[in-house]
């Protein structure tokens, strides 16, 4: 069975998405008419026309071989997972500590798997990034846990 | 005072030394935070803001404009040595200043970007003193019915931008204008699509989402890949400067994506994002082998940083001359000069002709320090590529997130980052290209508000858009491009 | 902006030493003052912000860091405030949309004015100029209000939004005039002059330093003003109340405050108000107010409490009249 899987998931949430905004435009917000639009009226337009093309994108993706993909669970969980960390704890945890955390969680994707290096890799970027965003550009950003 | 005798006087005052080092100190710093992704001239200029109450007015503003123009200098190495847009304005500049960098001409690429920035910055500044007060008017003749035609032309010619398959190229293109949607609608002061969210309201922050889909989205399809291709052999020196054959090929786009830029630059609200991708999708349009772009084209590179450059300088024409800003970062600029005392208007340059053509000159100035100061810095971005890339990464998104949070000092848009960059990441898997969504997201509110603006004030006429020549022209031509494109797919579908 | 590295170190040192739970005592203030401002650096709210905290952080004698928080109109900074953990050193200036007119704007405002805020004091005022091109037929206002009742429509208007001041300002005015104005929200005062300029709309309200250069380069005229008393920077404008059929009590100003979070120690409040009047009675401070179009202000807490109430219901009711026209 030939399938372009990236094709046929990629049409299909295009649909979706394209459907649910349409019809929770045309639900929550007036469409007004051609000459006096409302604020519905470009939401549910444009959730049409994309729920559209995505029907055109995973059809012929039906009957067609597609590239083989890989998804890189690990890079995207611990990246994801970093930012995250880092988005949460700035206010709370002031930069440098929540920076040297986050650091320390994207490393987990790296390679070098060393703990050594990530300990002078996480104090590096560290260093780095209250160098230049605290004390270069005088960011208004604790520094520290505290507020 | 006519143009030239200005610039003249400008001069004088752009050279004094007092002046001069800030200059210099300006559009260092410039280069600095737009190779730095997420964070640029924006947050930066406010950031400076506060400290400029100390600065003659002169040095202040020539400053904080140095910062600005150099930021699009810095934007371009970043997205080509990394694919990783230092600023919105270079994301254009991945689609083939990356490809060039993987075929290891990275020099070159860096060498065609910063000589394009420098002639669109100076063709900018040609463009601002020949030709500031048309300019200006054309600004104010710019009805709402005139900008909507425009940008659906503006779409209409981009969406082309990466053709392979039509139908994933339109779906990007329309789903940044459904992003584009989010936040309060301007006619009707609607929450839309904003799920009680109040960070939603002005909608989705364009840093987050740049930085997303580009930064973050590579970082993680890097992490291994990188790993192993290893690190790039160690070039000479004469392998880092194009070919004889390359340099002929830069001129003529650089000429026409700084025409397009100086225009697009100068009219309120439209900016450098924006002249970037037509530049790019009209060199795609002329080029005799069009194959060719995303590949490593240097016409890919050279076209959108001329275009970016020269939009830099002419988004100051309406700032300047009308006191009207074109974007968020002039808008902070007037902010900048009414701290100074200097009211931008049409009366500036009766009142402060040492001012206006004070800065002017300094761009002119600027620019040389820009160039002198990039080019032997080639040698040096290239030899970055051998830092192994997960000594670079963590340091990487730790940047993405300040510089998203520099921008409106919010946690929601570094949350929203981490989601925007999932996205990209699965866009990037299934081959669907996100400078189309970022095309769309940042045409999109144009569109709507100018043609919804546009009907209301012709009281629910559509006719308004064929009555006035200018939006008529711009209609015709998007209709022709349309006409032309399906003649094209057609044809190839017969042929097939 | 100096201070705030300063004030980081200081802050990290202060809270090392005392505990979070602190209660209120004669030491206030023993650490940095945070004020928030719903908009960005650089912006109106923001320098006038900075003008009246750099004299007040020297009164205090602990610096104040100003903290940027822009979006939803000015809401976002008083949220900002109000969801700081430390709630005795945390204040906010902001203009008067969110204290207003946000709790009918805003979805999910997530404070009740009445209940999470207490004011401080007024720090300025802005009235705002009914702004024409210099090409329209009338000279004054009378003109202008006959021009506009000739029939529902017949002249349309550019504010910043929907809810914005320029938008319940007009419409404050249609109402009290008797006519029937096309509404045209736009993104900024720098394209409703643009349109204006242009003959794209008619008119618009705006502040009188956005108006006034654009007058003297022969552009726009002014056709009156909606403050009390004639304003400085808009001089031998006239004032609108009493005109042209207008009654007597028409006003409209937008203004900005300094506000603390509810359940900041009423001392505090006292010592606050006390040192803010007395920067505002300073001649240089009203001077730079002035230059930037505002007009200083003061007043008890109580006063700008009363300030509050009763613009809420003004504006409230124009609200209420354009909800109907749709």
């Amino acid at each position: 069975m030939k399938r372009d899987i990236p094709d046929l998931a990629g049409g299909v949430i295009l649909a979706g998405i394209g459907l649910f905004v349409s019809l929770y435009a045309v639900d929550h917000y007036e469409i007004g008419s051609l000459r006096r639009m409302g604020p519905g009226f470009f939401p549910a337009v444009l959730g049409g026309v994309l729920a559209c093309l995505g029907v055109v994108i995973a059809l012929p993706a039906l009957v067609r071989q597609g590239p083989a993909i890989r998804i890189a669970w690990k890079e995207c969980l611990a990246v994801l997972g970093a930012i995250l960390v880092f988005a949460a704890g700035l206010d709370r945890l002031g930069l440098a500590l929540v920076t040297l955390i986050s650091v320390l969680i994207a490393s987990v994707a790296a390679p070098d798997r060393r703990i050594g290096w990530r300990i002078v890799l996480a104090l590096t970027v560290t260093a780095l990034s209250v160098a230049v965003f605290s004390f270069g550009l005088k960011m208004t950003v604790p520094l520290w846990p505290g507020r | 005072m006519s143009g030239w005798d200005g610039f003249l006087h400008g001069l004088s005052v752009a050279t004094q030394p007092g002046v001069l080092i800030y200059c210099a100190f300006g559009v260092v710093l410039g280069t600095f935070v737009g190779v730095l992704p997420g964070i640029g001239a924006m947050a930066t200029i406010s950031l400076l803001l506060p400290i400029t109450y100390y600065l003659s007015p002169e040095a202040a503003l020539v400053m904080l404009a140095g910062v600005y123009y150099g930021s699009q200098y810095g934007g371009a190495v970043a997205s080509i040595l990394l694919r990783l847009p230092g600023t919105p304005q270079s994301a254009v500049t991945t689609l083939d200043g990356y490809p060039l960098a993987q075929q290891g001409r990275a020099g070159v690429a860096l060498f065609t970007s910063m000589i394009s920035s420098f002639s669109g910055s100076m063709i900018g500044i040609f463009v601002l003193i020949v030709l500031s007060g048309a300019l200006a008017r054309a600004a104010i003749a710019f009805g709402a019915a005139e900008y909507a035609a425009m940008m659906i032309l503006g779409l209409v010619a981009a969406s082309t931008v990466g053709a392979k398959d039509p139908a994933k190229s339109l779906a990007m293109v329309v789903l940044g204008l459904i992003l584009g949607c989010v936040g309060t609608d301007v006619n009707s002061g609607v929450q839309r699509f904003t799920f009680g969210q109040t960070e939603l309201m002005d909608g989705i922050n364009l840093v987050a989402l740049a930085m997303g889909l580009f930064g973050v989205a590579e970082v993680i399809a890097n992490i291994h890949a990188a790993e192993r291709t290893g690190v790039p052999p160690r070039v000479a020196l004469r392998e880092l400067l194009p070919s004889r054959a390359e340099l002929r090929r830069i001129p003529f786009p650089a000429l026409r994506g700084a025409s397009l830029g100086s225009f697009f630059g100068a009219l309120p609200g439209t900016g450098s994002t924006i002249s970037s991708f037509l530049a790019y999708a009209a060199e795609r349009r002329i080029s005799r082998h069009p194959d060719r772009f995303g590949k490593g084209a240097i016409e890919g590179v050279a076209g959108p940083e001329a275009a970016n450059n020269a939009a830099a300088i002419s988004a100051f024409v309406p700032t300047l001359a009308l006191g009207i800003p074109g974007d968020p970062i002039m808008a902070l600029m007037l902010g900048a000069l009414v701290i100074h005392g200097v009211q931008p208007g049409p009366l500036m340059l009766e009142a402060r002709p040492d001012m206006f053509w004070g800065l002017i000159a300094s761009f002119g100035i600027g620019n040389l320090l820009l160039l002198i100061l990039n080019l032997p810095l080639i040698g040096i971005w290239v030899s970055m590529l051998r830092i192994p890339f997960r000594w670079l990464y963590p340091a990487i998104l730790i940047f993405v997130c300040l510089g998203v949070y520099s921008v409106r000092g919010s946690s929601f848009d570094m949350f929203a980052v981490a989601l925007i960059g999932l996205v990209g990441y699965a866009l990037s898997l299934a081959r669907f290209n996100p400078a189309l969504l970022l095309l769309g997201f940042v045409l999109g509110p144009l569109i709507e508000t100018n043609l919804r603006r546009a009907l209301l004030i012709a009281r629910g006429d559509p006719m308004v858009f064929l009555q006035r020549p200018l939006a008529a022209a711009f209609m015709i031509a998007a209709a022709g491009l349309i006409v032309m494109s399906l003649v094209q797919v057609i044809r190839r579908r017969m042929r097939a | 902006m100096i201070m705030s590295r300063r004030a980081a170190l200081l802050g990290a040192a202060a809270i090392s030493l005392c505990k979070p739970a602190m209660a209120q005592d004669a030491s206030w203030p023993s650490q940095p003052q945070h004020v928030f401002v719903g908009f960005p650096a650089g912006s109106s709210p923001d320098l006038l912000a900075r003008i009246v905290t750099e004299p007040l952080a020297d009164k205090l004698g602990q610096p104040i860091v100003i903290e940027n928080k822009p979006g939803a109109g000015g809401v976002i900074g008083v949220q900002q405030m109000l969801n700081a953990k430390d709630q005795q050193n945390t204040f906010a200036t902001t203009i008067n949309g969110p204290l207003t007119t946000a709790p009918r704007l805003t979805p999910n405002l997530g404070y009740d004015v009445a209940k999470d805020i207490a004011p401080v004091a007024l720090l300025a005022t802005s009235p705002l100029v009914l702004v024409v091109a210099a090409d329209f037929p009338a000279d004054d206002l009378a003109g202008f209000i006959k021009a506009a009742g000739k029939e529902p429509d017949a002249l349309a208007y550019g504010s910043v939004g929907k809810g914005s001041g320029a938008h319940l300002t007009a419409e404050l005015f249609s109402d009290r005039a008797g006519v029937e104005m096309l509404h045209i929200p736009f993104t900024s005062y720098a394209e409703v002059t643009t349109a204006i300029i242009g003959n794209e709309i008619d008119c618009g309200f705006m502040a009188p330093s956005a108006a006034m250069q654009y007058v003297q380069a022969g552009k726009l005229k002014i056709l009156g003003i909606t403050s009390e008393k004639p304003f400085a920077k808009a001089p031998g404008v006239p004032v609108m109340a009493g005109q042209a059929g207008l009654p007597d009590d028409f006003r409209a100003e937008l203004w900005n405050a300094f506000i603390a979070p509810a359940a900041t120690d009423p001392a505090v409040i006292k010592t606050l108000n006390t040192d803010i009047n007395a920067i505002l009675a300073d001649d240089a401070v009203q001077k730079r107010m002035l230059d930037m179009g505002w007009q200083a202000a003061g007043g008890s807490p109580e006063d700008l409490q009363k300030r509050i109430a009763q613009d809420t219901k003004v504006w409230g009711a124009v609200l209420d009249r354009i909800n109907a026209k749709q």
